[in-house]
């Protein structure tokens, strides 16, 4: 079966992977919907959704557009989700590999110092960090890679050492290959499918880690993101519902397809797992 | 143009004015209330921000109180007198008070206090004392203050959380900030401390030995601490809470929480302070260095949309750096309204080139914030390029002390007289890189030094009229800083607690003569 | 014997780890924008540069930063964690103020979501295609995807406002003059709606990693031969499979114990707690570095204590542990 046909067999999947092509096609037509910057006080304070035609979702506080928002903030969202868990990625993978592929006291050495980042409380440690740094796009990409490489790296790890031993990877020992070579094209290509699965969620738990922060006040005050709506709108929660209803609503789509989708990619990938449940 | 909100606040006023006559006070019960964000500590005199004035207001006095037109009133000391030159102030005090903890208070304390305890540790009171020569205890009662000249606005700085009165037998010969009796403030007023719970609660308990007859009425009053501003709300709401102190809720509330049954609201009570919100704007360099950039900000700023929509329509925009509340308004000036078209033709006579400037908005919660994210889109709209900075509180400290930003928010107190609060924002010696409450912006003008410095110690008042009508001026052509708003700070009881506000510093001491219809 | 050098080796590591911690921690809050004098004087409403002087000396601030830091780490080792700038208070009467609050609300938390997450994880493992398992994971699923602070803002709307039926805020009722038993229910009112808010979320991860492991398990040798035996289906499940799935679980549980302190922040700021992640919160944003040092020195030996703890509960569930240490 083809890794396409699996991974539509898990419906949940198929759901998750549908939700998340809308958001992004979001993403993609924020400016061409909405040109207007998302900032621009248009209307009055307060509409309801519906109430006004241009405005389906209502303003907010400020007389903005929630529709146009919640748009642009689709974009942002997915971009520090996405981005950091790239950064994320690109300094597990590197940790683990190392520590799993050599073994002893390097492995020993990374080990501790990935223990030490998970001895600090996560969220408490990204909070320090964006507030260190001063809160913008980058910063708290930054922080959210910071707290959420250890998991990669430990896993990555626990992936190369039960990899390290098997025969293809002792052939390409025999052959000379040098240990960059064996560690990039040798064992890191079987370890991809749980690191896609893992990557998927963490981007799930990026948006929300975002958000979190957003809602602390946090947030980058230049970017309309789905968390600095739900910050902004929840002093005013009991007289506007809707302006924190939507962009949560939004997050948790967003958060429950990835999740829907890591499901499906690991049932694909791992076809064995799957087939005997 | 006055919104519903404000319209009913007037209203309400009115109506709690005139029934609080009629009702006779009943002694008995205890009032909760807020306090926001937890104070560092009580002792006032050591610690003057707000948290701390509006809790320990109550359990410390100053010589005099002051009313909502800033008239001054009798309070330890029951009278006093003016030489004609301006320079010699006698007070006499009354001689039935006693400390919390049962010790006299007599002349001694209050020379200590101003001579001593506030020459070290207070700021605000030492740019008072640089003005007094001597101070000297004449008798147990009579205190004489003698100044180099004279200086206007010296009646005006005896309120209790200004110039605090602290016991002398208490502090006198001990390392102050290191003193036991911080833990547990002694004052002389209507309560005295019972117990704070970190995170929780400051409890105050009627001070049964006061001595102004039959004050205070209440048994105590519990200042409850409660870090979210939706749940002060929640708290509110479901009667936990019955005086929300102005500044405690996110103002989006306001409206919501001022409709309810049994809920009345008042905009009296911070005259003393009236809070003046600014834009600082950085004088030394990049755009905003040019005078008709700063002059095209105004013009760009929506003010009026920023009070109705962020303030409920409450308090006031000004024409020029005296606020409304402030003597000596000069209302000639032309105001600088809305004008985006205005502003556009200002920025292309400078030649403006779209250079990228920041703007910190103040971390003072949502409305701030808000309010922040209002401003930028109108300078956007007019084509000027800016960014928002977030910071928290340390960072926007850091930034404005070393000077580093171009367009900040802020808002400072303007305690009744030019000389007290207003000219400290534009003396040319008042700026010292560290600070973010001297002259930031940077602006420095000879003119305006002199006529300020005049004004501060002419006499009589008339003189110093003239003075001030000049240096606004001059200000309202320079626009060294923006100015916003004069902001309204409510304050929302439930109507059963009667007589709450009672002078101009509102809540901060106003629960020696509440009492509670019940 | 074992288990003695077992622990023994943990705790030297720990300590390291700690003291690591305490230096990292004071370099990063070293970097921060604005210094503690800076933010006081701005809290005591007016400042001159003399004001500033004073409490820059006070604080010791004045003094080059090795100095400052050999101070600090030198009167951790003597478990002197200092003063807080902001309040004048020992950082460790502080902090011991606020943990039982916050040990309350996460202690509930966790052995709430542990065990809720338990029970609906094996219920869906047992109905594996099944509407119902679909179900309970459909719903795992949502409350791992909802913001928490939007769960928790939710539920004092709904709960506190609308139906009056839970206190929305705080950790008891002030004024409300209870003793005894009456204080206690007091409490526990008080508690259920940050408690559940903290617990959704956790109880999530456990139903489906519950779950998971369960259906692992099932697919082990020992569980096919139990059932080539005979053995009735539920024994084989509670005996066999729930067992050897826990061990999974348990390692996570550990791990998110330490994390459960940080996630309060949330949860205790939105329901007014008096607990250690509000003042840490509340410490960092006042540069408060003695007391945020503090707490993170305190929550960082909660995770090092969790961790040393899961390692022991781990080897007497799992003798495989013990044979590999030996």
């Amino acid at each position: 079966m083809s890794f396409f046909a699996r991974f539509a067999q898990n419906r949940g999947a198929l759901v998750g992977f549908i939700i998340l092509m809308v958001i992004i096609a979001m993403a993609i037509l924020a400016p061409l919907l909405f040109p207007e910057s998302p900032w621009r006080m248009v209307q009055r304070p307060f509409l309801p959704p519906l109430s006004q035609e241009g405005f389906p979702l209502g303003t907010d506080t400020m007389g903005r557009n929630v529709a146009s928002g919640l748009m642009h903030g689709a974009w942002v969202s997915l971009l520090i989700g996405l981005v950091s868990t790239s950064v994320a990625l690109l300094i597990g993978v590197p940790l683990g590999a190392i520590a799993g592929y050599y073994g002893g006291i390097i492995d020993d050495v990374l080990m501790r110092f990935t223990e030490f980042f998970q001895t600090i409380p996560n969220f408490a440690l990204a909070i320090v960090l964006v507030a260190i740094m001063q809160p913008s796009i980058t910063s708290i990409v930054l922080a959210i890679a910071i707290v959420s490489w250890p998991p990669v790296a430990r896993l990555v790890r626990a992936e190369f050492m039960s990899l390290r031993n098997r025969e293809y990877v002792e052939a390409a020992r025999l052959v000379g290959q040098s240990n960059s070579t064996i560690i990039l094209r040798q064992i890191l290509p079987n370890t991809l499918s749980p690191i896609i699965v893992l990557a998927s969620l963490m981007v799930a738990t990026a948006i929300l880690l975002e958000s979190a922060l957003s809602f602390l006040g946090l947030g980058d005050p230049n970017v309309m993101s789905w968390g600095y709506m739900i910050g902004a709108a929840r002093t005013v929660i009991r007289q506007a519902w809707w302006l924190s209803f939507f962009p949560g609503v939004a997050i948790l789509l967003t958060v429950l397809a990835l999740n829907l989708v890591g499901e499906g990619l690991d049932d694909a990938l791992n076809p064995k797992l799957s087939r005997e449940r | 143009m006055k919104t519903p909100l404000a319209l009913a606040i007037s209203a309400a006023a009115l109506t709690f004015t005139s029934l609080s006559m009629a009702d006779d006070p009943t002694p008995g019960g205890v009032v909760d209330t807020i306090v926001q964000p937890e104070p560092p500590g009580l002792v006032l005199g050591m610690i003057q921000n707000a948290p701390t004035r509006t809790v320990s207001g109550n359990i410390y006095e100053g010589l005099l109180r002051y009313t909502t037109d800033l008239e001054p009133m009798p309070q330890l000391a029951e009278s006093w007198e003016v030489s004609d030159d301006g320079r010699t102030y006698t007070f006499h005090l009354r001689d039935d008070v006693t400390w919390h903890d049962g010790e006299a208070f007599t002349a001694e304390d209050v020379v200590f206090s101003a001579d001593v305890f506030h020459r070290e540790l207070n700021p605000s009171a030492r740019a008072v004392l640089q003005h007094v020569e001597s101070i000297e205890a004449t008798d147990d009662h009579t205190v004489v203050f003698t100044l180099t000249q004279p200086f206007g606005p010296f009646l005006l700085s005896f309120e209790a959380g200004t110039f605090t009165m602290v016991p002398e037998h208490l502090y006198a010969g001990t390392e102050f900030r290191d003193n036991e009796h911080n833990d547990h403030p002694i004052g002389t007023g209507p309560f005295k401390f019972s117990n704070w719970e970190r995170g929780t609660v400051i409890k105050l308990v009627k001070n049964e030995e006061y001595y102004e007859e039959n004050l205070p009425y209440l048994d105590g009053v519990n200042w409850h601490i409660i870090p979210d501003g939706a749940s002060r709300a929640v708290a509110f709401e479901n009667g936990t809470i019955d005086v929300l102190p102005s500044g405690t809720v996110e103002n989006f509330d306001i409206p919501r929480l001022a409709a309810m049954d049994n809920v009345c609201m008042t905009e009296e009570g911070h005259e003393y302070f009236s809070p003046f919100a600014m834009l600082w704007m950085n004088n030394r360099e990049g755009p905003t260095a040019d005078k008709r950039f700063r002059q095209a900000v105004m013009y760009a700023m929506d003010r009026e949309f920023a009070k109705d929509v962020l303030w409920n329509g409450l308090g006031n925009v000004p024409l020029s750096a005296f606020g409304s509340n402030a003597r000596f308004q000069n209302d000639d000036l032309e105001p600088y309204d809305h004008d985006p078209d205005r502003a556009r033709e200002l920025l292309d006579e400078m030649g403006y080139d779209g250079e990228e400037i920041t703007i910190l908005p103040l971390p003072y919660g949502e409305t701030w914030t808000r309010w922040a994210e209002a401003v930028q889109q109108n300078l956007r709209e007019v084509g000027i390029n800016v960014e928002t900075q977030a910071t928290d509180v340390g960072g926007w400290n850091q930034r404005l002390g070393d000077w580093d930003y171009d367009l900040a928010f802020t808002y400072l107190y303007q305690y009744g007289d030019p000389a007290l609060g207003i000219s400290r924002t534009y003396l040319s010696d008042n700026i010292a890189k560290g600070s973010p409450w001297n002259n930031v912006e940077g602006y420095e003008n000879e003119r305006v030094d002199e006529l300020f410095n005049e004004a501060a110690t002419a006499f009589p008042d008339e003189e110093r009229e003239a003075l001030y009508h000049e240096v606004q001026e001059i200000l309202h052509e320079d626009v060294p800083v923006g100015w916003l708003m004069e902001l309204g700070f409510p304050t929302l009881y439930r109507c059963d607690v009667k007589n709450l506000v009672t002078s101009g510093v509102g809540v901060n001491d106003g629960f020696k003569d509440a009492w509670l219809d019940r | 014997m074992v288990y003695a050098r077992l622990i023994i080796m943990r705790l030297l590591k720990a300590v390291i780890v700690l003291f690591l911690i305490v230096i990292f921690n004071f370099l990063l809050i070293q970097l921060a924008p604005g210094d503690p004098a800076a933010i006081l004087a701005g809290q005591a409403g007016a400042a001159d540069q003399e004001f500033l002087n004073q409490l820059r000396e006070r604080f010791g601030l004045d003094q080059p930063m090795y100095v400052q830091l050999w101070r600090y780490v030198s009167g951790i080792a003597m478990l002197d964690f200092g003063y807080s700038y902001r309040l004048g208070v020992p950082v460790f009467d502080l902090i011991m103020d606020r943990l039982p609050a916050t040990l309350l609300l996460t202690g509930t938390a966790f052995v709430l979501s542990l065990v809720l997450g338990i029970v609906a994880g094996s219920m869906a493992a047992a109905r594996v295609k099944k509407p119902s398992g679909s179900l309970i994971m459909a719903l795992a699923l949502v409350f791992y995807a909802t913001p928490l602070f939007w769960v928790a803002l939710m539920s004092v709307v709904v709960f506190s406002v609308y139906l009056g039926w839970l206190p929305a805020y705080g950790l008891y009722t002030v004024g409300g003059g209870h003793t005894g038993f009456a204080l206690a229910l007091d409490i526990v009112k008080h508690l259920v709606l940050p408690a559940t808010t903290l617990a959704l979320f956790f109880m999530a991860i456990y139903t489906r990693m519950t779950r998971t492991s369960m259906l692992d398990a099932a697919q082990q040798d020992y569980v096919k031969t139990a059932r080539a035996k005979g053995l009735k289906p539920s024994i084989i499940q509670r005996r066999h499979v729930l067992r050897n799935a826990l061990l999974p679980i348990i390692t996570l549980a550990g791990l998110q114990a330490g994390q459960m302190v940080g996630g309060a922040i949330l949860t205790e700021t939105v329901f007014a707690w008096p607990g250690i992640g509000r003042l840490m919160f509340e410490a960092l944003q006042q540069r408060d570095y003695n007391l945020l040092l503090g707490i993170f020195f305190f929550s960082a030996a909660l995770v090092i204590v969790f961790n040393i703890i899961t390692d022991l509960v781990y080897s007497l569930a799992d003798p495989r542990i013990k044979k590999g240490a030996s």
